[in-house]
């Protein structure tokens, strides 16, 4: 009886939570993936839903322009995930010194992360403007000629080839368009101060006591950042980089906002921008945007369980 | 330890001819280019070199290269704000200047009204409305607040319980919701809006709100907490004859004030800056929040950058105000995600 009162108690008290969570969490789930397997249109009436298996799915998979997206959301992925792991780790690094103003610079770095994108985008729609941003000035006061930044098309590999003579030709080797790397350069701009809070946590845990007896026994600092600092900060390393890369597949704001019509050429579409276009920019596929959705899932379900398997034996939990 | 007055006064110098040298590279570069990189390198040649000659401190090398690779990282980091502000002092021609300026001739303290009060277009294209910021700003503080406090007690409930009460499926219903913070929101993006249709619901306060109102990260970072709160406390309640909900409404939510204030302020600040989920479940202009009717704004300004950067000044105001304030926790609640 007792036991019973305190089930109902504590139904109570989980009652709100569950509600929300059942209707705006778990039932979608359900329905997107029976909508997956219809050809369903968000004008449609019911009655003239029809159940058509898999072929949305097979449609997904051989559409080129699906392929372009698939192209361009892991040239993102790999560009903007090493680099804002690296630059963070390094103003960590930097932050985890006993310098005057240190509080100082942790909020100046911070600061992006809590800017909201509409804001970013228009700024930095402006930076990068042809004829009046600024970072065009930059490149003239060095002497360099102009970009188009957000309006070029060709890969920044092709770009940097091309001005000692060598031309790419396969689209796999050129590299994130510039236009896609000028967005990837702002979302680097954005989330350094995010990650860098959390390295720093994590060098903070570091028992100094370790780095003072390698300094005894003659290790360089190279030594003891190879040795001491990189196997001690692996478990916030690998968080970080699982969830960055997580997020990074899932990756639309910005290129929806910087580059509304998905970018010179096409090449800043990655696959969430490809399923809004397809299901809310007038076209209504739902059954097609969801298959989108969950090979987006299926994809990032693969990728999570690689990098668990390499990467998380590498983990040294234990201090 | 305390340092020697002298030591502490050559830090000082450190401190500042760092500074000095850092601003020599700034306006260098400003005027003469790539020429100005090489005074700056000149600068800090000289710099090392007394430090080297005359002080012989390794310590001072080492501070002056962590000053200088940190002031230039946040060179760029402030730019935009910088570029952000100023800009939305200039004239409209002057906006459009090259070479720009880094100061303008004439502050056109105007701009700010012109774009508080320009007409924004619909989003999907349609003319535009006589709707000016102050009706933004009202939906968005309004969503914001009750959805940050309606997810604070919902949230706390459902921490509460699965940190303190033993009932059927506890540890299930758990990993389910750890589970659901793993899924793509992209996925739940189209059946949600077809509920929300079939609720009616659209173009509704309740669609900008209740579907955030139990937050799975806060529920996570709650109990966290809850947990480690110790159980004679709740000993100690039971003999004063409190029941459960007062125990947990005056001694465990007022313990852990920092946790909530963390919680709180992720999702006043997911909600203030969401763009996607009110595009999406709203259609009329007057039901849009800041993030939506700026993004309008952006779209129909063109190239008026002086009002879109006055627009996106304060937009990014009440953040980066709310920021100073309340940093400790916002720094706190990230440091705590990456260490279990």
């Amino acid at each position: 009886m007792r036991i019973l009162k305190q089930n109902a108690e504590a139904f109570c008290y989980l009652l709100p939570a569950t509600l929300v969570l059942a209707v705006f969490w778990f039932l979608p789930v359900i329905l997107s993936i029976i909508i997956s397997f219809t050809n369903w249109k968000g004008l449609d009436t019911w009655t003239t839903v029809k159940w058509v298996g898999l072929t949305n799915y097979f449609n997904v998979l051989q559409d080129a322009e699906f392929h372009q997206t698939i192209l361009n959301t892991f040239n993102y992925v790999i560009y903007s995930v090493p680099l804002t792991l690296l630059i963070s780790l390094l103003a960590a690094m930097l932050l985890n010194s006993q310098i005057q103003g240190r509080s100082f610079f942790r909020t100046v770095y911070f600061l992006p992360f809590i800017t909201t994108w509409v804001a970013i985008s228009i700024v930095f729609r402006y930076f990068y403007d042809r004829e009046f941003g600024l970072a065009n000035y930059f490149l003239k006061q060095m002497g360099m000629p102009r970009l188009e930044w957000l309006s070029e098309p060709r890969g920044i590999w092709t770009m940097l080839f091309s001005t000692i003579g060598i031309s790419i030709k396969k689209p796999i080797l050129a590299g994130p368009s510039l236009a896609m790397f000028s967005i990837i350069l702002t979302t680097i701009w954005r989330s350094i101060g995010y990650y860098m809070i959390i390295f720093l946590a994590g060098l903070q845990n570091i028992d100094k006591t370790y780095y003072e007896a390698a300094e005894i026994d003659g290790a360089s600092a190279w030594h003891r950042f190879l040795h001491i600092t990189v196997p001690l900060l692996s478990p916030v390393t690998f968080f970080i980089l699982v969830t960055s890369m997580i997020n990074s597949f899932k990756v639309f704001v910005p290129q929806l906002i910087m580059t509304p019509s998905g970018g010179p050429d096409n090449t800043t579409t990655t696959i969430v921008f490809h399923l809004y276009e397809k299901g809310f920019q007038g076209l209504w596929l739902m059954g097609h945007a969801s298959a989108i959705a969950y090979i987006l899932f299926v994809i990032i379900l693969i990728i999570t369980l690689i990098q668990n398997r390499i990467l998380g034996r590498r983990v040294h939990y234990e201090v | 330890m305390p340092l020697p007055a002298s030591i502490k006064h050559e830090k000082n110098i450190v401190f500042v001819s760092n500074i000095a040298i850092f601003l020599i590279l700034v306006f260098g570069f400003r005027f003469l280019g790539w020429k100005g990189i090489l005074v700056y390198a000149g600068f800090l040649a000289l710099l090392l070199f007394t430090i080297i000659n005359v002080w012989q401190r390794p310590r001072n090398i080492k501070d002056t290269i962590t000053y200088q690779a940190l002031l230039i990282g946040g060179f760029f980091m402030v730019l935009p704000f910088y570029w952000m502000f100023i800009t939305s002092f200039k004239s409209y021609k002057e906006a459009l200047a090259f070479p720009p300026t880094w100061w303008p001739t004439e502050f056109h303290w105007k701009n700010w009204v012109e774009a508080w009060n320009a007409p924004k277009g619909n989003i999907y294209g349609d003319p535009p409305v006589p709707l000016t910021f102050t009706r933004y700003f009202y939906v968005s503080i309004m969503v914001g607040i009750v959805t940050t406090c309606g997810s604070f007690t919902v949230s706390a409930l459902a921490a509460y319980a699965f940190a303190r009460m033993q009932f059927w499926g506890r540890g299930l219903f758990f990993y389910i919701i750890i589970a659901m913070m793993m899924i793509p929101g992209q996925v739940l993006l189209i059946p949600n809006y077809l509920t929300l249709a079939k609720l009616r619901w659209l173009d509704h306060y309740q669609a900008l709100i209740i579907p955030w109102l139990a937050s799975v990260f806060s529920i996570f970072l709650l109990r966290q907490f809850f947990i480690t709160i110790p159980e004679d406390l709740w000993d100690a309640a039971q003999i004063d004859g409190a029941g459960r909900f007062r125990f947990l409404w005056q001694i465990v939510i007022p313990l852990s004030k920092p946790v909530i204030i963390t919680a709180g302020i992720f999702d006043f600040l997911g909600n203030w800056n969401s763009l996607f989920w009110p595009l999406i479940v709203t259609t009329r202009p007057e039901m849009r929040t800041l993030m939506v009717g700026l993004q309008a704004f952006n779209q129909d300004a063109g190239s008026d950058f002086h009002l879109l950067m006055a627009a996106s000044t304060f937009a990014v105001l009440p953040i980066v105000i709310m920021f100073f304030f309340l940093q400790r926790f916002f720094i706190q609640g990230i440091a705590r995600t990456g260490l279990k």
